[in-house]
């Protein structure tokens, strides 16, 4: 083989290698161009930065949900949890408060329900799924008392994170893109996230290894909680109003970002930027059907369809992977004076 | 050990204080007046709880308070089996002499009426029509068609040629999919176009990003159809987001037309935000209800057994008359 082809051969393995990392970026690309052969407007740069407004909440709550999956947790009660993190903004305790101050508050007060959620996980040894289940109906409880199942205009003051401006770019997505990148580099980067990883591989062996379990647990059901709270902060800046039914099955949008996103329900293997394409993957297609105007009858049926061929099309780059590394190994094995296979 | 196990039944507690605190809630009417005889204990079921509903059940308090009734009231989170379980402690284990219901699923909820007939005890449905309406005692609902079709007429009395955002409820709620028919087939009467329907689920977030990106779509678009007032902070977020938020007379208005007349509606009305809401007449839906209650416990029949009210328009040009029929601008 010559130098040049060689070096083809190199890139084009790079590039295979990251797309069998990211698989959805193949699967987004298509969307992405199907969306824009139909409809012009799809592709314009304001639409782009809807597209990653609308993420936004999904990206933030999305990232904490992937460090509770990936020690083979689950949280249902994400959806309920940023419901009452929004009852308690709007509740006239916080509206004594500068609105800053509250906004920085109700972050924290979910992150210490979150992290009830993890202690009931790592001590008390009841499932994940029963406990956030549980927790589910208590937090969506405690938040209908909190409003009396009313409606409520939020002031202006409160709904800087949704419609701010910094640095000439939208507010929200100036907090998605910290909240990803700083999840996934204390995922890929820190002992917290090499715990986390070991924790969901397995957990008896790292209990075995000596690593603190019950904390790095209670500390994912946190920083989800924490992660909550901030996207609620995002999306009640955006709807600038809490009603009763506020994220009522969200928690399953979320989940299906995170599976999407190629991090295992059994824990161990996944990552944010995976979830973070899933997201995006998810707001594309309800941006893309409303854009080229498709009947309110198929949305479900286009999601579902969509759903299954991301996951179908990010299996592939993995699979060519596999058989250029296979064939790599053929090459290798084969005698120099033997018959080259290209 | 120990602590584990004092966290689990510090769970469970939880878990129990939270399921009854998300679950339901009963309260009950003082009677005042009427012979003893006459007072009834009637449950009621809704399916969720909201603006509206508090509205409507604070309607059936009322009536209920000025017939000495007792009301039993429970509330069934938009779950179909919870309400049949619900309506069933209702009837069975509480005895009440009437229930009055707003049904989750209209079809779902037919072991219920059935229940109901077979113990002799009047099922009366509100706001949302029951599938198996020969079996109800009595029915009184909004006429979701005539309402979509009076909101087409009020964005189509608007000057000049209307583009169009409609917003669309749950599919599966009847009340959602009428109004819906009733304003695309009068619009289409009237020569509006439609340019891109969204649909919400009911969704205040599906509403602001199906809005925002309708918007993004068509940039002429100059009228919006929103459902119902609930949707209606979602509409405004996506327009001002848009920078298209203005009051009526502004040449940026957009102009939007709603349904129900809740609180949300009327104060946007008087901030000239909002043009027009068609009012859903929630308070006859308690009155009405509470008389077939009354009149099929004396064993009579209610008659007429189905009633369905049209809603009324209050806009720009009327609102000083209509507000105080609105009953979101009376609470």
């Amino acid at each position: 083989m010559t130098a040049p082809a060689r070096s083809n051969r190199n890139v084009l393995r790079r590039v295979v290698g990251f797309l069998g990392e990211y698989p959805l970026i193949v699967a987004g690309l298509l969307l992405f161009f199907v969306f824009a052969a139909i409809q012009p407007h799809f592709i314009t740069g304001s639409n782009v930065v809807n597209i990653l407004i609308q993420a936004s909440v999904l990206l933030i709550a999305g990232t904490g949900a992937t460090f509770i999956v990936m020690t083979g947790g689950i949280d249902l009660s994400v959806g309920a949890l940023m419901f009452l993190g929004a009852a308690i903004l709007s509740s006239t305790l916080f509206g004594v408060l500068p609105p800053l101050v509250a906004l920085l508050l109700v972050p924290i007060v979910t992150m210490i329900f979150g992290s009830l959620n993890g202690l009931a996980v790592a001590y008390a040894g009841v499932p994940a799924m029963i406990v956030t289940l549980a927790s589910l109906q208590v937090f969506r409880g405690i938040g209908g008392h909190v409003t009396e199942q009313r409606s409520f205009i939020i002031p202006d003051g409160l709904r800087v994170a949704g419609e701010g401006n910094w640095l000439g770019i939208p507010a929200p997505i100036v907090i998605a893109a910290i909240v990803v990148i700083l999840g996934a580099y204390v995922l890929r980067r820190t002992r917290l996230g090499r715990f986390v990883q070991a924790v969901g591989s397995s957990r008896s062996a790292a209990a075995n290894a000596g690593l603190p379990v019950g904390w790095v647990l209670v500390a994912v059901y946190a920083i989800g909680g924490l992660l909550a709270g901030v996207a609620m902060v995002v999306q009640l800046g955006r709807l600038g109003a809490v009603q009763p039914t506020l994220d009522s099955g969200f928690e399953l949008t979320v989940i299906t970002a995170v599976v999407l996103g190629g991090t295992s329900l059994d824990g161990g293997r996944g990552g944010v930027i995976g979830t973070a394409l899933g997201a995006l993957i998810l707001t594309i297609v309800e941006n893309g059907l409303v854009l080229t105007g498709a009947s309110p009858y198929i949305f479900d049926i286009v999601r579902g369809v969509v759903l299954l061929a991301a996951l179908l099309t990010s299996g592939a780059p993995r699979r060519l992977l596999s058989w250029i590394k296979r064939d790599r190994e053929e090459v290798l094995d084969t005698p120099l004076n033997g018959p080259s296979l290209h | 050990m120990k602590l584990r196990s004092t966290l689990g039944i510090a769970i469970g507690t939880l878990a129990i204080v939270g399921m009854l605190a998300g679950c339901s809630t009963a309260t009950t009417s003082k009677p005042v007046g009427a012979s003893e005889k006459d007072k009834l204990t009637i449950g009621v079921s809704f399916d969720l709880l909201n603006d509206i509903r508090n509205a409507e059940l604070d309607a059936i308090k009322a009536a209920a308070k000025a017939k000495g009734d007792t009301i039993d009231f429970v509330s069934a989170d938009q779950d179909a089996q919870k309400q049949a379980s619900q309506i069933q402690d209702l009837i069975q284990s509480k005895s009440v002499d009437a229930v009055i219901v707003i049904a989750v699923n209209s079809d779902q909820i037919a072991s219920s009426v059935a229940l109901a007939k077979a113990k002799s005890v009047p099922f009366i449905a509100i706001d949302r029509a029951i599938a198996d309406a020969g079996n109800v005692t009595f029915q009184i609902t909004g006429d979701p068609i005539a309402d979509g079709g009076l909101a087409a007429k009020e964005a189509l009395a608007a000057s000049g040629d209307r583009t169009i955002i409609q917003l669309v409820g749950a599919l599966t709620d009847q009340n959602a999919v009428g109004r819906r028919d009733g304003f695309t087939k009068e619009i289409e009467a009237g020569g509006g176009t439609v340019a891109a329907q969204v649909p919400t689920d009911w969704d205040l977030t599906k509403a602001l990003d199906g809005t925002a990106n309708a918007l993004q779509a068509n940039p002429a678009i100059n009228t919006i159809f929103i459902p119902s007032d609930y949707l209606l902070p979602s509409v405004e977020s996506a327009l001002k987001a848009a920078g298209r938020l203005a009051p009526v007379g502004d040449p940026k208005h957009v102009f939007l037309v709603t349904i129900d007349g809740d609180p949300n509606g009327c104060k946007a009305i008087e901030a000239k935000l909002l043009d027009s809401d068609v009012v859903t007449p929630i308070g006859q839906f308690g009155v009405q209800a509470i008389d077939a209650a009354h009149v099929a416990h004396s064993g009579k029949k209610p008659s007429p057994a189905t009633a369905a009210v049209p809603g009324f328009v209050i806009n720009q040009a009327n609102q000083a008359s209509e507000s105080s029929k609105t009953w979101g601008c009376a609470s």
